[in-house]
Formats: C-alpha cells, structure tokens, sequence
C-alpha cells in the first residue's frame, strides 16, 4: 500500500532508510562520548574490543543523536505523563495574563510526547497517554487527534503523511517575550530533559514585543495544523489594488451603434443611454497607490469581443440595483431535481445566461438560463461560406438548428469537482478525481484540452478574470498556475501541509488564494511563485474563498461553519461570522461590495451586512500586532432565506446585483 | 468529549479476524497472529476511511457513499472494490452462533424465476432545473418551493409551550418580512422589553386571498372550489390565516345548522378537511373552534330541510371521518380529545331522548374511532337502539322509520366485521336475536354471508383474501387519509370533485412536475 503509492512530495524522514543494527549505533554513541569529554585511551580500548573500523565509527551524526534520543528518554515511559503534567499544572497556575498563550505550548507538546512513546514502542503507554490528555485538547484539534491516534505502532509511523508533517516542520508558537521569559524559566528549573527536548526541537516560537494576548485572541487566529503563520510569513507587500480599466470609449461606440440598429423604432432611448453611458465608461478610475504595475503580470491583449464584454458589463451595471441593509437583493433560486447526492458543484456564468454543473456520474452539463439555447458551431464546409466581414460573425457561425437548453460534456471518468466559466464563456474548465483539468470548447461543445498535473485527483479549478491563465488545486498539497495554450502548468505552489480544497484568483489576476485540509489560508504570488501571506484562523477544512470586489478583503469558509474574512495587506483575520449549522460551500460579495452572501449544507443561505462591517473594521488605522477580530455575527446577520431541503452549491450576484442560488433538491425518502 | 475518547485505539475485535480467517481456511489462527493482523487491518482500514471522508467533503455530501471508499483506495493504489452497491440502510443484525456474538448483512436467495419475470424497474428521472424566486427584495415569497414560513414543528412548539417563542430573541431567521422594518426599529428604541404580541394584522395580499377563497369555498362555481380548497391543502403560507379560517368555519357551522343549509355544511366541512390535510399547518391552537363545528355536523338533530329525501347521512359519515382524524392526528395525553369526543358520542347513544339522525351520527363516530370502541361503546348498546327502533312511535312515524332503516344498515355495516372476529362460528341466529333483539336478524345474515365470502375467496385465490382483510383493518381503524378506500361509494359523493391532495405529499408533486412556471422568471437579470 504504501511502497506502490504515488510519489508523494512530502518531506521523508530518512533515518529509517539505513538503519544500522542497534548495537554498533549503541557503540558508536558510547564512542562519541568518550571523545566528547577526551576520554582517549578508553576509546581506543572500546574500539579495539567491538571491532568497530573507523568507517563504523564515521556513522552520521543524525544517526548518533537520534540513537542518544532514543536513550535519553528510553528509560521511564512514565518521564512523558510527569512532564506534561507539570507542564500543564505550570500553565494552569500561572498568572492569567500569560495563561493563555502559555496553553498553546501543550498541544505540540502532547503530540510529540505521543509520538517519542510511539516510536520508542511504548505502545500500551502511548493509547494512555492519548486517552488521558487527548480529550483535554482545544475542540478544534481533536480531528487531527483522532489521526493522530490512528498511529500506534512505529512501522506505521514512517509512510503517515500527518506525522511527516509535524516531524519536518516546527510547530509555530506565537508569544509575547515576557510569556516566553516565563516558559523559558520554568523549563530551565524543572530540568525535564523530555520536554526540552521537544520544545528545543519542534517547537518555533514566534516572538513580538507587547503584552501577551488573551483567550479571544488566541482562539481566533489558532487552529492551523502546524500552527500559526509567523509574522514573517506575512511581511512582503502585496498589492492588493485592483488594475486600471482598459479605455473602452471606442468598442462603446460599436456596442452603442449596434443598439442603433436594433433599436430603430425607438430613436430617442438609444441617444439617451449614449449620453448616460459615457461618462460611466470614461471615467478615470484614479490609479489605486495599491495596484500592481499593469506589466507586472503579462495578460492576454483585449480582443474586439472582450471590449464588447466589458462593455456590456458595465451598462448592465449602470442599471444596478443599489442594495444595503434595507434594501436586500432578490433571490433567483435554481434547484437540482432527482440529482440527490450526484452534484458535486455548479457554476453560473458572468452574464447569468448559462449554468454549468459538475457530477458524481462523471459529466458536466450545461443549461441555458436565458430562451437562447446553447447551439453549436457549424461544419468546416458551412464556415467556408460566411463573410468574415459581417458584423454578425459571432452569430452566423453557430447552427440554430443544434440549439438545445441544455448540453452533457462527456470526457471524465471520475467525479468533476469544480467548473469553472471563462470570462467570455467560449470555454468552461472541469477538474476531476481522474487528476485532469480538461478545457471544453461552448462553441464546438467538446473536450479541446486535458491538462494533467500530477497523479492526484484536482479538487479546483478557477478562470481567472482576465482570461487566458487558470488556477487548480490538488490533493498533491499544491496548487499551480495554468496558462490555455500551455500544456504544462507555469507555476506550481507547494508549501500547504494538507490536500488544497480550494483556490481563488485575486480581482488584478497578480495573486492566487489558497485554502487547504490544513486548515490555513495561503496567497501566492503568481509572477514570483512565492508564498506572500499565511493566515490561521480556521478549525476545519476550508471549502470556498471569495476577495472582495475591491480586492483587500478575502472571505473563507468550509468545514467548520465560519465565515472569516482577512486582510490582504497585512494578512490578519479581521473579522469571524458564525450562524451557519453546516459546511458552507459557497461565499459571495454583492457587486456594490455591501452584502456577503454565504450558502451552506444546512439549506440555509445567510446575508451579512458587509458595508457596516468594513466601517466598522475602518482597516485603515488597525492595530498591527494584535488586530481585534470582529465576531458580533448577529449584529452583521441581515437575514438567513431557508431553501426547502436543498443544501446550497453555489451562489452568484448578477451584475444587476439579483442574487441566483443553486441548489440541489435531496428528497426526504433518499436522504 | 466523551465519545471521542471512546474512539481512540478502537480495534476490530479479534474474534471477527479469526471467524474471516476461519473463511478463507486459516482454521488454528493464534491470539497474537490475530492481535497483529488486527492491529495492522485497523491502521489500514482508518487511513483509507480517513481519505474517503476527503472525497465525501468535495461531493458536497455528509454521507460516507461506497464511491468515496473506491475513491480513496485509488488514491492508495489498491484497486477499487467494483460493483459493490450499499443500500441506503445497512441495520446492524447480530447472530448468536457458537457462543459468539457476529455481525453479518442479510443476504437474501432471490428467485431468479420471480426475478426474471418482475416488470422492469423504473428508469431514473432526468435530472432537471426548478426556477422559483426564494426572496423578492429581501421578502421570502410563500410559494410551495420554499419552505413554510413557520416551520410545523415550530408551530407545535408554540402551542405546547407558547412561553418559548417569547423567550427567543428577534429572529432573523425566520422568513416572511424583513425584521428591519418599523416595527423592530421600535423595539429597540424601547428600554423595556414589552411582550411581544402576535400581530393580527394580515397584509392586503392576505386579505384579498382570504376572502377569495372563503367565497369559492361557499359558493356556487365547483371548479373554483376545487381550486380553492386545493390551495388550502396545500398553501405553505396559511399559517397567519389560520386563526380566520377556523373563525369562519365556526361561524359558519353555526349559522347553517340553524338554517338547515346541507349544502354550505358539506362545504366548510371540506374546508376543514383541506386545513387538516395540508402539511404546513399544525391547527392545534385551533381545536376549540373546529371540534364544535365537526361534532355538530356529525350528531346534530336535523340538518337539512327535508330529512326523509336529503343525504344528510353521507355529511354525518364525512364528518365523522374528520373526527376520527382530528382524534388521531392531535390527541394527547394533556388534551385527551379522543376520550372527551368518544364520551361525546356515547352520551347521544345513551339516552332514549336522543334524536335518531343524532344516533346514527354517534355511532358513525364512535364506528370511525376503532374496533376496540365498537366493540367497547357499541356493541353493548346495540339491543337498547334496536328496542327502540322497533318502538311503535318510530316505526310509525316516516321520518323516523327511514332514520330507523339507516341505523340499522349502518351497524349491519359497522358491526359485522368486528362480530366475524368476536364471535366463532357456528353462528346461532337465536344468539343473536337475543343479544342484539331484531337487528340481530340482519347482524346475523351479514356475518354469515361475510364468512361465506371469505372462504370463497381464500379458496380461489389467497391475494383476494390478503386485501379484503386489509379492507376490513380499513373500517375499523380510525381512517385518516384513506377515506376513499371505505365500502360506500354514496361517500364519495362529498370527495368525488377532487382527487385526495393529502395522500401524495404536495412537495414532492410539485416538484416532479415540470410546470412551467420560466415566463414568470424570465431571465432576471436583464
């Protein structure tokens, strides 16, 4: 099972590869110590004695440390159930200020402890400890724990991804350096080698200067599976601003002719809209300080097509509906019927005019939400005899006699996991458990591409806004960066210590989100390929993210039912919503950036009041060491809109800000 | 807490790995062979349920599906268990062989005979997209696509414990208006927290809709009828309606009856019907105004002008049905319906007084309440009626004998599927006589002739006889829903207009159904 896996990228822990036998490892260690304390003679007497060469003698010096490990606490399983006793009774009665921060030490802690029993074979003694001081961890450790106590014997150790991980990684303690003073002190009296040990070795503490921070605090940002990111780990800029728009007067000009024409019998509308559209469209949005340059990131040139797009875009949202929280948007609801338990995701397109759904049964299909059906392009022979020129091209290369409401894409053998729309819905991307990405042409209505990263299935995938590159994450604990035309991916993002659940691109297309089993939330950069932010927070798996329209303030949430919202610039948690019962599966931000919109498994679809959140938050002038984190969830809940037994898959705001829901409908019989 | 500490270090017991090894032939399997093995299938066995619950997690679902174990042991490299179907419910069933406790699934021969011969099961349906609006600027519109807006549980609740509404705050979660209206601004103005009363205002959409439907339900247009009396049964957003529904039921009761109008009765009583039936309401809060009504319809003296010539039996039947539902659907130990309407009845039974219409109806109600009451409340009583059927002021009297003949076929009806059971054959007709006077005659020769039909059928052919007895468990059971299944096709006189909403759920209805409701939605965000 575990020689014939698939190559995995975890960090291997290579002691157990050469292991030599246990007596002249014992020898050598006994050697060493002689040198160590110049014991020369005995040495050379011991050598001579144990046949040991001097190539023997050179073993590695890993070897030797872990071989003097292993004796140091060999002696008294007991050693580990003491310490961490005292340790806990120690953080138990020490001064309330420091109590808290002082409680993180004691999960890494117990974790290692459980391991050194583990792998010294005290294996009776490792489930007790397990069982004695498991269930006094925080809540939101005990589905590691529960892994974690899957382990009980040392063979089994070795090929466990969960214990690689806390093994090669140091497990990141944010103190404050009086908190720490104190740790410190109380290691140093109490002499337990176990425990400084540990500590020593598999702890990083992240110190800052302040005053140590409270339960609240603490709680928000804890939950990561190697801990919370370091200060460092969030230092480098990001530029969070959103790219200036491309000047759109002259592809306006041909929209706003085209409405001419259509239009004719109406000969005042069209000047009116001209006239209000125009300043709309040029507009100078001021170049945001916050922006990253427009060449940082090469992105695909506009064609005639996406000017129109745009275009469009933005005189659908001139007729915006202004929502706030008297105002709340109308809900389109589309639900999934006799598909229990087969859909795995949904995707609405941009301009709300097709719905893409991704199946267990290993099909995508496509609805058209609009009465234009879905046709398909004509015959090589047909295109021959279209006149280029005309202005109705798009139109004439599609057969109306193909025109259906809905299509099945049909290339997948194994679950699809996510769809995804390009901006200007020629194409639609899946992901599936078969580890393929496959590109599908809406024109030609079949498969153009199969990407294929690794042998693992893909857990997401996402257009960018811009078009042209793509983002997947993956059970490989990686997430890349995918350009159209490339068959192989330009970037590839590894550094999550879990399966990466989700991804995300960031509104200026320069940056990816991440989310993972790992319970953290990442953001890479795609020029550099470089992690730029590692935000801790969640307790669960972390299932959908959203940025902001503006694109400072990313929101998560999965598993644990938690919305948090981050700030991108500094990487702090800024605010925690709670009301939802079950996984939530989808998030989205109003087009005027007022309303957050969360649907979840609990057939429960929750608005929050984003505007008077952000006033609240005023990120501007926030306290950098210590943000405090906004969790009055009721104070921001607007109103919870409960479907009929249908959990929601996927929710999306038109650009005329009507909110379209997707859900799939689990008759109560087959439930 | 406590349960995850139950979870660490569990092991498959040694005893299931020996009685598998046992299986494949491996008879002398030692305790500690079996341990390892355990120990090592155990890690296993976590890892691989450990990655499944991953792939259930990117399906959207909360329930583990043989297909996520499939996945999951590709992601190992082991080849997926193929065509391994699991039902939706595999119950646990242990078997005690051998002095050893053993789980196993029950495996059922099937004959492939029988098998081969079944018609073809159902294709899946086609999967398809519903488009209703869930909130119309913030309103959750009350269509049967959403869920009602007070949930029946939450109805329930309130009338058991109508302190608890009070205690919760302001709930946003509830659909209907939107809370940031006037009237929650003033609450928090208010310092004191003042009860809050339920409103009584309806919104004019309501009172439009109110007075639409109590006029089709009373007036002439029968289609019109069936369409209102549909929406009642099955309208999810009745519930702050409901407390003037049952006002005009009851003030229509009373009226009619004093002016004998059968007709306007048979009408509210469908109404009551409709309000029972639909799955939205819980009319508990209600009953003080709906039993009166029903219970008046079922025993009232006259109600209709012309007794000898009108049907005014088939409303005492139809009412009586109702009751029986009401009893079943809502009683409790606190309120004890079923006994005070069973005491009800008996009372009329009981007195000499008692008009014979009332009679008839009182042993109609006591009849749909069971066989147990028959044969406690009725049966005794069926020597005295009879007595006083063969009186010479009733039989004298043409309205009263017709009465007389009613009551008579009605416990012919009623008793001879109880007296089949109670009384072993020989059947003596001078038993008979004497323990039930001149009914006993009738009693007599319909039980004969029920027996008689029984052993027929059961000789020609065993299915006739598995549903005539399921037909006869139909009339003594106090029949709720089913009431097109009784015997008396005059019955369906009263539920003939409409098929029986109540006994395919509504929901599910409607949503099989592709009504195609686009025009209204079309494209929103354009």
């Amino acid at each position: 099972m575990e020689e014939d896996n698939k190559p995995d990228i975890k960090p291997v822990i290579d002691e157990a590869q050469k292991e030599p036998d246990d007596k002249k490892t014992s020898l050598c260690v006994a050697l060493k110590i002689l040198k160590k304390y110049n014991l020369n003679s005995t040495a050379e007497t011991l050598k001579k004695e144990a046949n040991l060469t001097d190539s023997a003698y050179n073993t590695s010096e890993h070897d030797v440390n872990n071989a003097l490990n292993i004796f140091k606490s060999q002696g008294d399983p007991s050693v580990y159930e003491n310490a961490y006793i005292t340790l806990s009774k120690f953080v138990e009665t020490s001064l309330d200020i420091y109590k808290h921060e002082l409680g993180c030490v004691l999960y890494p802690v117990f974790v290692h402890m459980y391991l050194d029993l583990v792998c010294n074979r005290y294996e009776a003694e490792a489930l007790k400890f397990m069982k004695k001081f498991g269930p006094g961890q925080e809540s939101y450790y005990q589905a590691d724990i529960q892994n974690l106590a899957i382990i009980t014997k040392k063979e089994e150790l070795e090929d466990n991804a969960l214990i690689s991980n806390y093994k090669s990684n140091e497990f990141v303690v944010r103190m404050s350096r009086d908190t720490l003073s104190l740790l410190k002190r109380h290691l140093k009296e109490k002499k337990q080698t176990v425990l400084l040990d540990i500590v020593q070795e598999n702890l990083f503490f992240d110190v800052y200067e302040g005053i140590a921070r409270n339960k609240q605090q603490i709680d928000a940002v804890a939950g990561g599976m190697i801990g919370e990111g370091t200060r460092q780990d969030n230092k480098s800029r990001v530029y969070y601003g959103l790219l200036k728009e491309p000047d759109l007067q002259t592809a306006a000009a041909t929209v706003n002719l085209d409405e001419d024409e259509e239009e004719t019998q109406e000969s005042e509308k069209p000047k009116k809209k001209k006239s209000k559209s125009n300043p709309l469209l040029s507009k100078k949005t001021k170049i945001d300080p916050n922006a990253p340059p427009l060449d940082r990131m090469p992105l695909p040139q506009l064609r005639e097509i996406d000017k129109k797009i745009k275009v469009q875009a933005v005189l659908d949202s001139a007729k915006r509906v202004a929502l706030n929280h008297e105002t709340l948007p109308s809900i389109c609801c589309y639900t999934l019927l006799n598909c229990s338990n087969a859909v795995n995701c949904a995707t609405i397109s941009d301009d709300a005019t097709m719905l893409a759904v991704g199946m267990a049964n290993s099909r995508v299909r496509v609805w058209s939400l609009v009465p234009q059906k879905l046709r398909a392009m004509k015959t090589a022979d047909q295109l021959l005899d279209i006149d280029l020129e005309s202005d109705d091209v798009m139109h004439r290369i599609l057969d109306d006699r193909s025109a259906e409401t809905t299509r099945t894409l049909l290339g997948h053998y194994g679950p699809v996991y996510q769809v995804s729309f390009s901006p200007d819905k020629t194409l639609l991307l899946s992901c599936s458990e078969d580890c393929t990405i496959r590109l599908w042409s809406l024109l030609l209505w079949s498969c153009v591409v199969a990407y294929k990263g690794s042998y693992h299935p893909v857990f997401d995938v996402k257009f960018s806004l811009h078009g042209y590159y793509f983002a997947t994450s993956s059970r490989d604990r990686t997430a890349r960066l995918w350009a159209t035309d490339n068959y192989q991916s330009l970037r590839l993002f590894s550094g999550h210590f879990s399966d990466v659940d989700c991804c995300q691109f960031h509104p200026n297309s320069n940056y990816i989100a991440t989310g993972s089993s790992d319970r953290t939330v990442r953001l890479w950069d795609c020029v550099t390929g470089e992690q730029v932010r590692l935000m801790t927070g969640h307790k669960g798996e972390i299932l959908t993210l959203c940025f902001s329209n503006e694109g400072r303030v990313l929101a998560s949430a999965g598993n644990d039912c938690n919305v948090l919202l981050w700030d991108i610039a500094h990487g702090h948690l800024v605010a925690m919503l709670t009301g939802h019962k079950g996984p939530i599966y989808t998030i989205t931000f109003s087009r005027d950036s007022t309303i957050l919109a969360t649907g979840s498994h609990d057939c429960k679809i929750m608005l929050w009041d984003y505007s008077k959140l952000l006033e609240d938050l005023s990120l501007d002038d926030m306290n950098v060491h210590n943000p405090t984190v906004m969790n009055n969830s009721p104070k921001y809940l607007l109103r919870a809109f409960g479907t009929k037994n249908s959990p929601v898959i996927h929710l999306f705001f038109s650009r005329r800000n009507i909110m379209f829901c997707v859900c799939s409908f689990n008759s109560p019989q087959s439930n | 807490m406590g349960e995850i500490e139950v979870n660490y270090g569990s092991t498959l017991p040694t005893e299931s790995l020996k009685v598998i090894a046992e299986s494949v032939g491996i008879g002398n399997l030692s305790d500690d062979a079996a341990k390892e093995i355990s120990d090592s299938a155990t890690y296993r066995l976590k890892l691989v349920l450990q990655e499944s619950k991953k792939f259930m997690m990117h399906s959207n679902r909360c329930k583990l599906l043989p297909s996520d174990i499939d996945n999951a042991l590709k992601v190992f490299g082991i080849e997926p268990i193929y065509g391994f179907h699991a039902k939706d419910h595999i119950p646990f069933r242990y078997a005690s062989g051998g002095g050893r406790e053993l789980h196993f699934i029950d495996d059922k021969d099937i004959d492939l005979i029988e098998f081969v011969n079944a018609p073809l099961a159902k294709l899946p349906l086609e999967i398809s997209i519903r488009c209703h609006w869930l909130a119309i600027d913030g309103v959750q519109p009350t269509v049967p696509e959403n869920p009602p807006s007070v949930s029946k549980d939450v109805q329930k609740l309130e009338c058991v414990d109508p302190l608890n509404k009070l205690k919760k705050p302001i709930d946003k979660e509830v659909s209907g208006r939107p809370s940031t209206g006037k009237a929650q601004k003033l609450r928090n103005v208010e310092t004191v927290h003042v009860k809050q009363l339920a409103t009584h205002e309806l919104s004019v959409e309501q009172q439009l809709y109110y007075k639409e439907i109590t006029e089709a339900c009373v007036g002439s247009d029968e289609s019109r009828r069936a369409e209102a009396l549909q929406s009642l049964a099955s309208d999810p957003g009745l519930h702050e309606m409901l407390p003037r529904m049952c006002t005009f039921i009851a003030e229509g009761v009373k009226v009619n009856v004093v002016q004998n109008n059968l007709a306007l009765l048979i009408y509210l009583m469908r109404m009551v019907k409709a309000l029972l039936d639909n799955p939205a309401l819980y009319l508990e809060k209600y009953l003080h105004e709906i039993i009166p009504s029903v219970v008046t319809c079922v025993v009232s003296k006259q109600l209709c002008m012309r007794p000898e010539i009108d049907n005014h039996w088939a409303l005492r039947d139809f009412a009586s049905r109702l009751m029986a539902q009401i009893c079943k659907m809502f009683n409790t130990p606190t309120n004890n319906v079923q006994t005070r309407i069973t005491r009800v009845f008996t009372n009329a039974t009981n007195s000499d007084k008692t008009a014979l219409p009332s009679v008839y109806g009182a042993l109609e109600g006591l009849a749909e309440l069971g066989t147990e009451t028959i044969k406690v409340f009725v049966i005794p009583r069926v020597r005295m009626i009879s007595d006083r059927l063969d009186s010479p002021e009733v039989t004298q009297n043409n309205v009263d004998r017709i009465s007389g003949n009613q009551i008579k076929h009605l416990l012919c009806k009623i008793l001879t599927p109880v007296l089949k059971i109670t009384h072993s054959p020989p059947d003596s007709l001078d038993e008979y006589k004497k323990e039930f006077g001149s009914v006993g005659v009738q009693l007599h020769a319909a039980v004969c002739k029920a027996r008689t039909t029984t052993i027929i059928q059961s000789t020609s052919n065993q299915t006739v006889t598995q549903t005539n007895t399921q037909s006869r468990t139909v009339i003594g059971r106090p029949v709720a829903a089913t009431t097109s299944n009784t015997v008396n096709p005059q019955k369906y006189v009263l539920m003939s207009q409409r098929p029986v909403v109540a006994q395919t759920p509504p929901n599910k209805t409607v949503y099989i159904t592709q009504q195609n409701i686009k025009s209204e939605f079309q494209d929103p965000s354009n």
